[in-house]
């Protein structure tokens, strides 16, 4: 058996050992490869109920490969394919946006399985309704984003109840009913005690709400703006320093390159191009690592990279034939990392070069 | 007649710790047999280092496979990894999954029973084990439960909430059995809430104290945040194993990042406790000296890896010290009677610091914080080491550790006033994987061994008298190394990462080696018949 079969195998008994898991995800030609590297730390779970964009996604897989997920580059781009399209944003594409502005479509938050199972599932146009009444009776005191108000008179410095244990405890108004119930000043005069149980039921959303933005998952944590650089000393720097003419032209490999890339794409991609997937592209064009594999009595075998590590070496030569090794001293191994000089950079780049070169790939239409 | 005699007697002490188990006391835990492994790191040192060498650099390709077994439990949302060390009483292991603990046979991997705990949610990201004493086992759940069950039936005797779930606690640790104190900590940096150790009844689960991982107000230390509301909710998660140190009594465990995680100017200032090695008094709960691996840290880079125990000589006097290989890539050695650092010195690739201040604590270079626009640095949020314990070996007085090189982007999301809870992350990253033998004297790399490849396996250490050093590489396979020179030496490849920090024990004269790997516990040995 292959080891890609191996790995399909132990795919498919991992998930098979909780009966219908498998089974919930849906259907198509990448399924077995999404079981295959993600399955080895990850139940279908994860994904079931998740909605982000094929750039969302790109980034999550390009986390995971650095931490650890094994598969080719094909395999990731086949993964990439099957998550954008089976699972896309919930409500159109996530965009950094203030929270209190009305109306905004708001994606899904995602969840790693922190807090209780039965925590409350945010209504969402219940939670609008609740920033209504919150904007009328509350945000004086308590801030536009519920984090409390450090400024002003001090009788109008509200705590933060985003880190309330009333609210956190709370489900579906039970316990934020019972706290306002007691009676508590609102910006309108009127007791809070008046408040109607579907008052109280649209707060509590837009409370839960408001804790689920702060989250490591909240749903408007994206990058702002990575254009602060100087294209010109990007430029610079692309000719000169950084060496980039080695290997690339800003008239032939990257010419059109911005309209290819969004502009943190670009700069996570430059750094770090070995990664397999950046912002919602395919990379079936990443060149392969090269092996030359020179055994003590025969010729010189040269290849694409299958494995190495301390004890065998295995390639695909260029007719497609697999080679493997056990490794000796005796036998010789060249490897050329085509993102050899990318992985250098890192030691060497500053935080302004970063820019600058970005700011100059951004140019690039 | 004689013969015979002498001959049941042997097979009676043979097979008297299978037949009539001891309880566990702290003796055994002062003193651990060679046929036992009885709490999370093998002995209070935290060291993971066996005196055995039935197994060692002459002989260690007859070593083969004794058993495996296997869990068959997959699921949650990060899979079933196991992450526990396994420990060894009377010939059976006990070990863990987030809700599951396992008895098994160490001779044969048969299963005698297992335990289901219902579960009402918490990230089930990983445990790390039970904790045993008496005939009584201890162990964490991921939604906040602390749960006692007998050794010989897996039946549960209590059960006590030890965290709130809706703060987005959870719990993953081994618990630590020091004296009458059982030490339970407590995970999750998803909201703004403080971290706590505590300390229970061994009999009742009640509890005796909690140290929080911030000063009260009013202390000196409570200088190190901007106002008590921001102290009181600057996180500092307790999620590593405590060592303890019998003669100072004084338990040693590292803290968690300050909270909010990554965005940090709602929160200037040093952030104490958070990020920092404590030494308590595990009779009440009180701070003897505190030392902070990353002052204001804005990189998630929890200061939990294990304080390792070496009882050593500087400069040829003989002294008791302390040695972290830190989540932020430095490695620490401090005198562990009073917290006075002797060596801080980079043993991985970071960037972050601009010099080190009076007390060898690194200082942050504001540059590589987090920012709008990216900042590039090293570590990534993975961090140079994480939770997988690393080893000590007073044979060659090297401190291994399976240390990453690793970069990534840090970016700033929230731009509020008051930030919370994360506010940033860091994004993509370039790792590789080395594992290093570092002289604790001097903090310097005696050897280093580059696995191939990219990524790491984020495998514990193991070292032994047999001059060995065992490791898992980002390959699958599980290593041994010459432990003077770093020279590979065997290995098997298991198909998936070893994923726990690997032990060695000797049953009926003899050893064996196990590790996990995925779902699955692997037993080795050298079988002889």
């Amino acid at each position: 058996m292959t080891r890609i079969g191996k790995f399909c195998l132990a795919g498919i008994m991992l998930f098979s050992a909780v009966p219908g898991l498998a089974r919930q995800l849906p259907d198509g030609k990448q399924k077995q490869t999404v079981l295959k590297l993600c399955g080895t730390c990850h139940s279908p779970n994860l994904v079931l109920g998740r909605g982000m964009t094929r750039a969302q996604w790109g980034d999550t897989i390009s986390s995971m490969v650095a931490r650890g997920a094994k598969g080719t580059p094909e395999e990731f781009s086949d993964v990439l394919d099957y998550l954008a399209t089976n699972f896309p944003p919930k409500s159109g594409t996530p965009t950094p946006a203030p929270a209190a502005a009305a109306g905004t479509a708001r994606p899904k938050p995602k969840s790693i399985g922190q807090g209780a199972d039965d925590q409350q599932v945010v209504d969402e146009a219940l939670a609008d309704q609740g920033k209504k009444i919150y904007i009328a009776e509350c945000i004086t005191c308590h801030g536009p984003k519920a984090r409390g108000a450090n400024e002003g008179p001090p009788n109008l410095r509200g705590p933060d109840i985003v880190r309330s244990v009333v609210v956190l405890h709370d489900r579906y108004g039970s316990t934020i009913g019972a706290f306002l119930s007691k009676g508590h000043p609102t910006q309108s005069g009127t007791s809070s005690a008046s408040f109607s149980a579907e008052q109280i039921l649209d707060l509590s959303h837009f409370l839960h709400q408001r804790v689920g933005d702060t989250l490591r998952s909240g749903p408007f944590n994206s990058v702002l703006n990575v254009l602060t650089g100087d294209p010109k000393a990007g430029e610079a720097y692309f000719n000169g320093e950084g060496k980039c003419t080695t290997c690339h032209s800003a008239k032939a490999d990257l010419a059109g390159i911005a309209t290819r890339y969004d502009a943190p794409a670009l700069q996570q991609r430059f750094l770090f191009p070995a990664t397999p997937v950046y912002g919602g592209r395919s990379v079936r064009s990443r060149k392969p690592v090269m092996l030359t594999v020179t055994p003590p009595n025969g010729p010189a075998v040269t290849g694409e990279l299958d494995r190495l590590d301390d004890f065998d070496v295995s390639l695909h030569d260029s007719a497609g034939d697999y080679h493997v090794w056990k490794r000796t001293p005796e036998l010789k191994v060249e490897k050329n990392d085509p993102y050899a000089a990318h992985n250098a950079l890192l030691e060497q780049i500053t935080d302004k070069d970063i820019h600058d070169v970005v700011a100059y790939l951004e140019t690039l239409k | 007649m004689r013969i015979k005699f002498s001959q049941f007697i042997c097979t009676a002490v043979l097979f008297v710790p299978a037949l009539f188990g001891q309880e566990v006391t702290n003796q055994t835990l002062l003193h651990p047999p060679a046929d036992s492994w009885p709490t999370y790191n093998g002995d209070y040192s935290g060291r993971r280092f066996s005196a055995l060498r039935k197994i060692n650099s002459a002989n260690i390709n007859s070593l083969s496979l004794a058993w495996a077994f296997r869990t068959g439990v997959s699921g949650g949302v990060f899979g079933a990894s196991i992450k526990a060390t396994p420990l060894l009483v009377n010939g059976v292991l006990y070990f863990t999954l987030p809700d599951y603990v396992w008895a098994v046979d160490a001779r044969t991997g048969h299963e005698l029973w297992h335990y289901h705990w219902d579960s009402k949610g918490g990230i089930h990201l990983g445990n790390r084990g039970v904790g045993i004493y008496g005939n009584w086992l201890y162990f964490e759940t991921p939604d906040c439960n602390l749960v006692s069950l007998n050794t010989k039936s897996g039946k549960e005797r209590w059960h006590k909430q030890i965290c709130d779930l809706d703060q987005m606690y959870y719990a993953s640790t081994a618990p630590v059995i020091v004296k009458n104190h059982l030490l339970t900590g407590v995970s999750g940096d998803d909201l703004d809430v403080p971290g706590y150790i505590e300390a229970h009844d061994l009999e009742t689960g009640d509890l005796q104290w909690r140290w929080y991982a911030h000063p009260e107000p009013g202390q000196p230390e409570a200088a190190s945040w901007p106002n008590t509301e921001a102290m009181l909710h600057g996180g500092g998660m307790t999620w590593g194993e405590s060592t303890y140190d019998p003669e100072l009594n004084l338990i040693y465990f590292g803290t968690g990042n300050p909270q909010p995680v990554i965005q940090g100017k709602g929160r200037l200032g040093d952030n104490l406790y958070t990020e920092s090695i404590v030494a308590l008094n595990p009779d009440n709960g009180k701070i003897a000296w505190y030392f902070q691996p990353s002052p204001h840290d804005t990189h998630d880079w929890d200061a939990i890896q294990t304080p390792v125990l070496i009882d050593g000589e500087i400069d040829g006097v003989k002294r008791k010290l302390l040695a972290q290989a830190s989540r932020n890539g430095y490695f620490f050695v401090l005198d562990r009677t009073n917290g006075k650092d002797i060596v801080t010195k980079k043993f991985a690739a970071a960037n972050w610091a601009k010099g080190l201040d009076a007390k060898g604590q690194p200082i942050p270079n504001p540059a590589k914080m987090p920012q709008e626009d990216g900042a590039l640095v090293a570590p990534n949020q993975g961090g140079a080491a994480n939770w997988p314990p690393p080893s000590f070996s007073p044979d060659t007085g090297l401190f291994y550790i399976n240390a990453t090189n690793a970069y990534s982007v840090y970016y700033i999301f929230d731009t509020d006033q008051k930030p919370e809870g994360w506010g940033g992350n860091d994004k993509g990253g370039y790792s590789e994987l080395i594992l290093k033998g570092i002289d604790y004297r001097t903090g310097a790399v005696k050897w280093a061994h580059k696995w191939e490849g990219q990524g790491g396996a984020r495998s514990g250490v193991l070292s032994t008298a047999g001059n060995l050093v065992f490791a898992g590489d980002p390959s699958n396979n599980f290593v041994a190394l010459n432990a003077s020179t770093g020279e590979p030496l065997w290995h098997v490849n298991l198909g998936t990462a070893p994923s726990n920090g690997p032990i060695t024990f000797e049953l009926d004269g003899t050893q064996y080696l196990l590790v996990a790997a995925g779902d699955t516990l692997y037993s080795f040995a050298m079988l002889g018949k």
